[in-house]
């Protein structure tokens, strides 16, 4: 085997009867596989549910790995090893991917009796026209650039909790602890509780200090900046500790050697320490922007996306289209367009990133 | 109580106050049954005892009753079970009932009332608990995906022509009728509410409708009454029963002090968020004054082609009355949802008038949270000067006075059973006796006297002797109950259209009002209209078609 770079020791005799069978064993289920799928899809009432070619789809996975060993011996039960891991993978995103497609392109609204019916890209223009979509959109570019003040704050907090502070064991784990809360709690004990305007703690004081009518959700800015800081106050502790593994990684004495040359902490930071930490700050900003996508849940639990649309997000936005309009066909065509927005977002993102990364000297 | 019955006692110079004074009130009707209209007694004598014995638990003013409160009252009711039914009898039958979990109520009541009942019958009940703002997109997904997987339903009314219209639900068998006792429903719930195709599905277990409550503390304030005075202002200080009043007293109200908290007074407490679509109901208790018209049943949509009238001039109206005393509200009040109006606010002592449906009320004395159970009034929507004539296309003072409109808003919660459980007869029968145990005429007077997320809707619950033995003050609960009946047995009383996808348009609105509200448009008009246009798109998208014949059939136009 020329091609094989795994060093295979094992002298396999793979009869071509062998292979054959191998072969064979994916043709007939896959045959299988087609057969049943076309008989549901094409015979009305040909059963209750699609069990049937979820079994059959089972059985060609199950004779595709039976046939890796059939037909390659040793090297095939290597790829043993990752393959039911790959099919699952491949199943749990690609079909749902293709079902999801298949019904972003129908007028599916769940009270109307005729049903699902396809609307070529009627989906898209009434997407084009939808101001509440655009609105969402434009908030989460808003929630998205907070990130860069998550990111200074969990910055400065990492730097605090890598030096010699009294108690930091104790500030370590105090820090942590709105990671531990579900945003839904943080909803209710912050935003509907604490932040309450008439009877809440926070209003109180704003009343103590002269704040006379203390409000946090009905300004569309202030709305926003509080569910951004709710949101910040959650994952600014995720952030952290991912930035403090990164300080606590870096040698000491590439440190040590800037202050024999003479380096200030300041000039220690931007040349040392901040370059070192960019791998780790991309990595942790790049994660806290995909969660930063799918903030839904404090929204919806504190504003619903008021006042006037100002906090929607779109997966707020498509939940409300989705759940309470049962419009299925357009808010999946609404969350299609937005993955095909992040994964360019993305795309974008982390080829700019790895520029950034590339040594400075 | 039919509307005929109800006019037959106006006809007789009987006041509802009159007639809902105890034992007058039990005379008044039983005198009607003797004459010939068909009405039961109010209350059946053999069960007095009973239901003054479940009435006692726990008792008004003990706080809110528990788990094991509602199973002691279910224990009770168990006699229409046990005499029907053998010990045992459902022994090995599993049933899966879907409601909701509103203010840790409903199913939380149900699973306590049918826990007796379980054990009697030895049938298993599992439970399916849902947020009210989950109910719409949790039901309509079972529908559409064909995963219809409970055997019985607490659902409104408003549903109906999504669930029965697809043979989805069982129609009741005769035995039930007998065991609930349908007649005794008040007149609006009778057919064709809770029928399809001349079937019968649902056991109703809630009358709703919007009521109008009040602080009467604000209304007897002397202070009040002589700055209202001073400020040059019409009429006397009192109760307001028009929208034109509720307006110009809220406005009169902004920056004096609650006398209760000390805290800043407010008037009307508008929800100015949305609610899964709930939220539409209150911005319909503002409207219906203005746009239902006695000689209109339509005043959603137009019934011939469901063009909407959300912008016509009555609902643009209602809509600017909202903006008109916005800043009177609480601080936060766009983020105030009806939840926080009826219960945050109204029962904790913020704000003096709020629309609600009856839960204020029997809330107002029995729960914990509740400081206002002294001092609340209640009566039906307030009225409206003049009326929009939508077919005449102009304003309108009705020779008779102010219009009423009560909203009958969501017209209540029912068990329907499904029809899943047909194909095992033993099921089916298991699945209706859990139902019309709860649906009975002695647990059903607990339920509109203890908080529970139901309201009084049976000619039987208006008896104020039962309410005053439980621990009622006779004025409250005369001054409660005779805004329910008033609002139950108003001639001009706007229904909610049993259409599919009802919630769509709601949602759709409360999305819009979102944005009005925050003034994101010019005018309440072109809020309006772009709700309209909404509206339109829904209804093409479900069916233009289906959804007129279903309208005109809900407004009894054939």
């Amino acid at each position: 085997m020329s091609e094989d770079r795994l060093f295979v020791v094992t002298n396999d005799q793979i009869s071509p009867t062998r292979a054959r069978l191998g072969l064979a064993i994916i043709w007939v289920s896959f045959a299988m596989l087609f057969g049943v799928a076309a008989w549901q899809i094409f015979v009305p009432d040909a059963a209750d549910s699609w069990r049937p070619t979820l079994y059959a789809y089972l059985l060609w996975i199950t004779c595709l790995c039976i046939a890796q060993v059939l037909r390659f011996g040793e090297q095939g039960k290597r790829r043993l090893f990752v393959m039911p891991a790959t099919i699952f993978v491949i199943s749990m995103v690609f079909f749902p991917l293709i079902f999801g497609l298949s019904i972003a392109f129908t007028d599916w609204n769940l009270s109307a009796i005729d049903g699902q019916k396809f609307n070529g890209l009627d989906n898209i223009r009434q997407m084009w026209r939808d101001p509440f979509y655009w609105n969402a959109l434009t908030n989460m570019v808003w929630y998205t650039l907070a990130i860069l003040v998550e990111y200074v704050i969990a910055f400065g907090l990492a730097l605090i909790l890598n030096s010699q502070i009294r108690a930091r064991k104790f500030f370590r784990v105090a820090f942590l602890l709105p990671l531990m809360l579900s945003p839904v709690a943080v909803s209710w004990m912050i935003g509907k509780s604490m932040l309450e305007a008439r009877f809440g703690p926070i209003a109180r004081f704003g009343r103590e200090v002269g704040w006379s009518n203390p409000s946090f959700f009905g300004d569309p800015e202030m709305a926003r900046a509080m569910i951004m800081i709710m949101d910040a106050w959650t994952f600014i502790p995720f952030m952290m500790i991912m930035l403090l593994a990164g300080l606590q990684a870096i040698p000491k004495d590439i440190q040590e050697a800037a202050k024999v040359d003479g380096a200030t902490p300041w000039q220690n930071f931007r040349e040392v320490i901040f370059p070192l930490m960019l791998p780790v700050s991309i990595t942790a900003i790049m994660i806290r922007i995909i969660f930063k996508l799918k903030l839904a849940d404090i929204i919806i639990n504190v504003t619903s996306g008021g006042p006037g649309g100002a906090t929607d997000s779109v997966t707020s936005f498509i939940f409300r289209e989705y759940r309470d309009r049962s419009n299925v066909g357009y808010g999946t065509m609404l969350a299609m367009v937005y993955l095909v927005i992040i994964v360019i977002g993305f795309t974008i993102f982390m080829k700019l990133a790895s520029r950034w990364m590339r040594p400075k000297y | 109580m039919r509307v005929d019955h109800y006019k037959s006692i106006i006809r007789a110079q009987l006041s509802r106050r009159n007639m809902l004074k105890g034992a007058a009130s039990v005379g008044a009707l039983a005198a009607m049954g003797s004459i010939g209209l068909g009405t039961k007694p109010v209350f059946a004598a053999a069960h007095s005892d009973l239901r003054k014995e479940i009435l006692a638990i726990p008792g008004v003013g003990t706080g809110s009753p528990t788990d094991r409160d509602w199973q002691a009252v279910g224990e009770l009711c168990l006699g229409p079970t046990k005499d029907r039914f053998a010990e045992g009898e459902f022994e090995g039958v599993e049933l899966t009932f879907m409601g909701l979990n509103n203010q840790n109520l409903h199913n939380f009541l149900f699973r306590g009332f049918l826990r007796p009942w379980e054990d009697y019958t030895g049938a298993k009940i599992n439970w399916i608990d849902l947020a009210q703002a989950d109910y719409n997109a949790r039901l309509q997904q079972s529908i559409a995906t064909g995963t219809v997987d409970f055997d019985i339903i607490e659902m409104g009314a408003p549903f109906e022509g999504d669930v029965t219209g697809r043979g989805l639900a069982d129609p009741m068998p005769d035995w039930v009728k007998e065991v609930i006792d349908m007649d005794d429903y008040v007149g609006y719930l009778q057919e064709p509410v809770g029928t399809w195709d001349g079937q019968t599905y649902r056991i109703s277990i809630d009358g709703d409708c919007h009521n109008f409550n009040y602080r009467k503390d604000y209304f007897e304030n002397e202070e009040f009454a002589q700055a209202w005075a001073d400020e040059g202002n019409e009429g006397p200080w009192e109760a307001p029963t028009t929208w034109q009043k509720v307006q110009a007293v809220s406005k009169f109200l902004s920056g004096k002090t609650d006398p209760f908290t000390g805290l800043p007074a407010h008037g009307y407490l508008d929800p100015l968020k949305g609610w899964g679509g709930f939220g539409f109901y209150f911005l319909a208790s503002r409207a219906t004054a203005y746009a239902k018209h006695p000689d209109d049943p339509a005043w959603l949509f137009d019934p011939e082609d469901m063009k909407p009238r959300i912008n016509n001039e009555a609902w643009v109206r209602a809509i600017q009355d909202v903006l008109d005393i916005m800043d009177t509200q609480p601080a936060d009040q766009i983020n105030a949802d009806p939840g926080t109006t009826g219960f945050q606010q109204f029962l904790a002592g913020t704000g003096s008038m709020v629309s609600w449906w009856g839960d204020i009320g029997a809330g107002a004395r029995t729960s914990d949270t509740s400081v206002v159970g002294d001092v609340a009034g209640f009566s039906i929507l307030p009225g409206s000067d003049d009326v929009w004539n939508h077919n005449a296309g102009q304003w309108e003072t009705l020779t008779s006075g102010p219009n009423f409109a009560p909203n009958m808003a969501y017209i209540g919660w029912g068990i329907y059973v499904m029809a899943r459980v047909q194909g095992d007869d033993k099921k089916r029968t298991a699945a209706w006796s859990a139902a019309a145990h709860l649906g009975g005429r002695d647990l059903s007077l607990w339920c509109s006297a203890y908080p529970s997320g139901f309201q009084p809707y049976r000619n039987s619950h208006f008896n104020i002797d039962e309410w005053e033995a439980a621990g009622y003050d006779r004025a409250f609960i005369e001054d409660f109950l005779g805004s329910q009946a008033d609002s139950y047995n108003h001639p001009n009383s706007a229904i909610e259209p049993r259409i599919p996808g009802i919630f769509q348009y709601y949602s759709v609105a409360e999305d819009e009002l979102a944005k009005i509200y925050a003034g994101e448009y010019a005018t309440a008009q072109d809020g309006a209209d772009a709700i309209a246009a909404a509206w339109e798109a829904i209804t093409d998208q479900i069916g233009r078609d289906s959804q007129v014949a279903l309208y005109r059939a809900s407004l009894g136009m054939g």
